[in-house]
């Protein structure tokens, strides 16, 4: 626990003051040193996969054990990009990722707010058994979930597709957005009834604002659920709806390493700029909220 | 019941019911599939079967005594409870230094470390097992850094199980923080101040206070990190080696390649009730928790 450090209140208010008035001890430095290497081992172990795939992207010789390529190419950006099956599936996944989001809002979040506010029989239980999605094995139930779909004749169709990707989100939709309203403080929805609001107004002036935070986080992580669900729509939507981590299967098993990098590059961009968007709710605790039973 | 009540409670069922049918269900079927009830909706997934088992009345269970008595069922069997077993042990204790570090420590490197940890949340599983096996593979990136600055051989990782583990922990690594981290913030400052002020050391703040008030969510991240790696497909089977592999891998090739889904489903029961078992230790945590949190009040 060498990193363990308690500081007192003062030590926190004024931190680059007390650092340097005194000099540092040896066990100071030693600490410091042994933090440094072992978070320089972090950015190794997860940045390094990303940076070298990055690098990659734009190799166009690159022999072991060389630490850099020895030719740099973009010709890859082009054969990806202009690729007209490459094109369709990234159209393909955002027309299905917002579809996927609001119907899964439209049956989950009402559910949420009712989960929160209102006392019923089997509440928790009824909230642990969504867990069911996790818990059984995604590949198995989408085998036995083929035969129900024939019945219905959703396989290969744009709703089967959408159906299988929901089964990815309804957790996250209910648990966190759930937990977001718990939080917020009975007495200001009082306030506001007091003072003379109506139900509704109260909840979209009052409510909703206050977990509008886990609401979002809970939007885009089921957006990038669906954005990122292989398995499942290749069973059920091919050969008709490849979406883009679909495509992604067929580009690292057929494809030299550079087209599969660029399209790596291409697919993290959406995960990356929408999760930079939420990421101090998440980092504030919202993720974690959510997946605490009440 | 008063009428708001039942109304919540109707519009609460909404996202169950939906996942009663489409999820519950299927399960059900998964289960009387694999026990030989070939009929009813399991009737178009039976007949893509090679070798399938039927009954004549009541469950049979000839499908798991072929699984248990295959060496290369028992094989993948082994391997997913020891991935399973090292990848949380794993995301456990990395999850705790962090989260213990960024408690603790204050400065520019605790600010590298929190937006460090949450990189791999931003990156889609099937890129990240990609580029985590370009990288740790023969002849990958760390092989050659290896090579240029210690000159010494590294054959790398990927391809095999400790590869597959390597996997589960990068992705992992996100959500075991974000939920130690959130548990660590709840410990007062003052309660730790108050124990170092009558003499108590480092270590028994760390065992006596911090520990004890962060088992719910060292529970939640252990349980979901264990369900999640159970189930795993991406990563085992980007990164991971042909035999043996894991469960949730096997259960594919079977389906796909062997064309027994029998087979497959009977291995998704297996898989599931490991998972349950996992999922009732966190239901159990949490009301155990609820119940001690309801006492002190």
């Amino acid at each position: 626990m060498s990193t363990l450090r308690v500081s007192n209140d003062e030590q926190a208010l004024t931190p680059r003051r007390a650092y340097s008035s005194r000099p540092l001890s040896t066990t100071q430095v030693v600490r410091w040193i042994i933090s440094c290497v072992i978070i320089l081992a972090l950015v190794l172990f997860i940045l390094g996969p990303l940076v070298i795939l990055f690098l990659w992207a734009f190799a166009d010789a690159w022999f072991y054990p060389a630490l850099l390529p020895h030719t740099w190419t973009f010709s890859w950006w082009q054969q990806i990009l202009l690729n007209g099956d490459i094109g369709h599936s990234i159209l393909l996944s955002f027309i299905f990722a917002p579809v996927v989001t609001l119907v899964s809002a439209a049956i989950c979040l009402p559910a949420a707010y009712a989960f929160a506010r209102f006392k019923f029989p089997g509440q928790r239980a009824f909230m642990v058994s969504l867990f069911a999605t996790n818990a059984f094995p995604k590949m198995g139930l989408y085998i036995v979930m083929a035969g129900l779909l024939y019945t219905f004749g959703l396989m290969d169709t744009f709703w089967g597709v959408v159906l299988v990707q929901l089964l990815n989100t309804v957790v996250v939709m209910t648990w966190i957005p759930s937990a977001a309203f718990a939080a917020v403080p009975r007495e200001l929805e009082d306030a506001a009834r007091d003072a003379g609001a109506g139900l509704w107004t109260t909840f979209w002036r009052v409510t909703l604002p206050l977990a509008r935070s886990g609401i979002m986080v809970a939007l885009i992580l089921s957006f990038l659920a669906s954005l990122d669900e292989a398995q499942g729509t290749f069973l059920v939507g091919s050969p008709d709806y490849i979406t883009m981590p679909t495509q992604m299967y067929t580009l690292v098993t057929s494809y030299p390493q550079q087209a599969a990098a660029v399209f790596s590059i291409v697919l993290s961009i959406p995960s990356f700029v929408l999760l930079l968007l939420v990421r101090k709710y998440i980092l504030g605790g919202t993720l974690a909220a959510g997946f605490r039973l009440r | 019941m008063r009428k708001s009540n039942v109304i919540a409670m109707l519009v609460a069922l909404i996202p169950i019911v939906f996942i009663a049918i489409f999820v519950g269900i299927p399960i059900l079927m998964a289960i009387a599939f694999s026990l030989g009830y070939t009929g009813g909706p399991n009737t178009t997934v039976a007949l893509l079967d090679q070798n399938l088992q039927v009954t004549q009345s009541g469950p049979i269970f000839s499908v798991y005594s072929h699984l248990i008595s295959d060496l290369s069922f028992q094989k993948d069997f082994w391997s997913t409870i020891w991935v399973t077993a090292l990848s949380v042990v794993l995301v456990l204790l990395i999850g705790w230094g962090l989260a213990l570090y960024m408690r603790f420590t204050r400065g520019w490197l605790v600010n590298i470390v929190s937006s460090l940890y949450i990189v791999p949340l931003f990156i889609p599983v099937v890129i990240a097992s990609y580029a985590l096996v370009t990288f740790w593979n023969t002849n990958g990136f760390m092989s050659a850094l290896i090579e240029n600055v210690l000159h010494l051989h590294f054959a790398g990782i990927g391809y095999t199980s400790f590869g597959v583990v390597v996997g589960q922990v990068w992705t992992n690594i996100p959500f075991a923080v974000l939920m130690l981290a959130s548990g660590l913030q709840a410990v007062p400052d003052p309660l730790i101040e108050a124990a170092r002020d009558t003499g108590a050391s480092q270590l028994t703040i760390l065992r006596r206070i911090i520990v004890p008030l962060n088992t719910l969510p060292t529970m939640i991240v252990g349980t979901f990190t264990g369900i999640g790696v159970l189930g795993s497909f991406t990563v085992p089977d980007l990164m991971g080696p042909t035999a043996p592999t894991m469960l949730g891998v096997s259960m594919s090739r079977y389906y796909q390649s062997f064309n027994e889904p029998q087979l497959s489903t009977a291995v998704a029961v297996i898989v599931f009730l490991l998972a349950a078992g996992l999922g009732a230790l966190y239901v159990w945590a949490n009301i155990r928790s609820n119940r001690k949190a309801g006492a002190t009040q």
